[in-house]
């Protein structure tokens, strides 16, 4: 039989030490995990320089001086239903990288580039914005609060492109 | 028939020997270096598994704190014969926990970096199922093969 008394045991002990190991070498991330400081997501300035994580005001002001430039990493269904005024639709879900070098190649590099999705949990922005990092872009802005909350902010919207 | 002929008997079990051996070293190799990554960069690999929209956030951090060390340290005992059979069958449990997961997320359409060797990773696609299943086999042959039986 493989599945013995030894095996159960040994596999205990090596899964046990796992754990004990893996949560002792992590206690200051333990720790920053229940501040609520990973409640967000993950990256951090420290494994992705290039991403900075923005608030509503500062996107507020990008899009009213016209500064930004807005990437939409949504799935079509979602996108569908109304935008940030002249952003880009490139859906997360779907992006390979060589349209997205294509794509990064026009970005001017006077504006900022803000990457949002629906806002709450979702993890497109962040994963495109890392994908576009990966890619050579200097510095991806994430907005966080994403379309839910650009729309409950009664900012304005676009539809039906 | 005679047992142990030194031309039928010993050739095939030594070859068997040093395959087996070759088995552990790439396996065994693999493993420690996949841990080694994602331990260097722990709230990227979280990042990763999040990607897979699987596991809830914390879920997926004490996932990246644990799963390399489990690969790491299975990785050294498949090497070293330390509970090799143990650590052969832990590690075939996790290649068909990953080949499972890419499957899925590549039926459920997400596109993502597939968090195997930290930043160096590439994509979930089908020649990662097909690396895995490679590495699967190898692990299960030293899982399965029975020990020799002492010579009387």
């Amino acid at each position: 039989m493989i599945f013995d008394k030894k095996f159960f045991r040994e596999a205990a002990v090596l899964a046990g030490l796992s754990v004990v190991i893996g949560l002792l070498v992590n206690i200051p991330l333990i720790k920053r995990c229940m501040r609520g400081d990973l409640d967000q997501g993950f990256v951090s300035a420290k494994t992705y320089p290039g991403v900075v994580l923005v608030s509503l005001p500062e996107v507020e002001d990008l899009y009213a001086r016209g500064a930004g430039i807005f990437l939409d990493a949504r799935p079509e269904s979602e996108f569908r239903e109304g935008w940030i005024p002249g952003a880009t639709h490139v859906p997360f879900e779907t992006a390979d990288k060589t349209s997205l070098r294509e794509l990064a190649a026009r970005f001017p590099a006077d504006k900022f580039l803000v990457v949002y999705c629906s806002g709450g949990d979702c993890l497109s922005s962040l994963g495109l914005a890392r994908l576009l990092v990966d890619l050579g872009v200097k510095e991806v802005r994430v907005f966080l609060g994403g379309w839910a909350e650009w729309k409950q902010a009664g900012l304005p919207v676009e539809t039906g492109r | 028939m005679e047992a142990g002929g030194p031309a039928g008997g010993d050739g095939p079990m030594i070859r068997n020997k040093y395959i087996l051996f070759a088995f552990r070293i790439i396996v065994g190799g693999l493993f420690i270096y996949a841990g080694i990554l994602k331990i260097a960069d722990p709230l990227g690999f979280a990042q990763d598994i999040k990607n897979y929209r699987l596991l809830p956030q914390t879920l997926c951090l004490f996932t990246a704190f644990i799963l390399p060390w489990l690969e790491v340290l299975t990785g050294a005992c498949l090497i070293t014969g330390l509970f090799k059979k143990t650590s052969a069958l832990l590690i075939s449990g996790m290649l068909m926990f990953f080949i499972i997961l890419v499957a899925i997320t590549m039926i459920r359409g997400i596109d993502v970096e597939c968090g195997c060797f930290g930043t160096f990773s590439r994509k979930a696609d089908w020649g990662l199922i097909a690396e895995d299943l490679v590495m699967l086999v190898m692990a299960l042959t030293v899982a399965l093969t029975r020990p020799r039986k002492p010579a009387l």
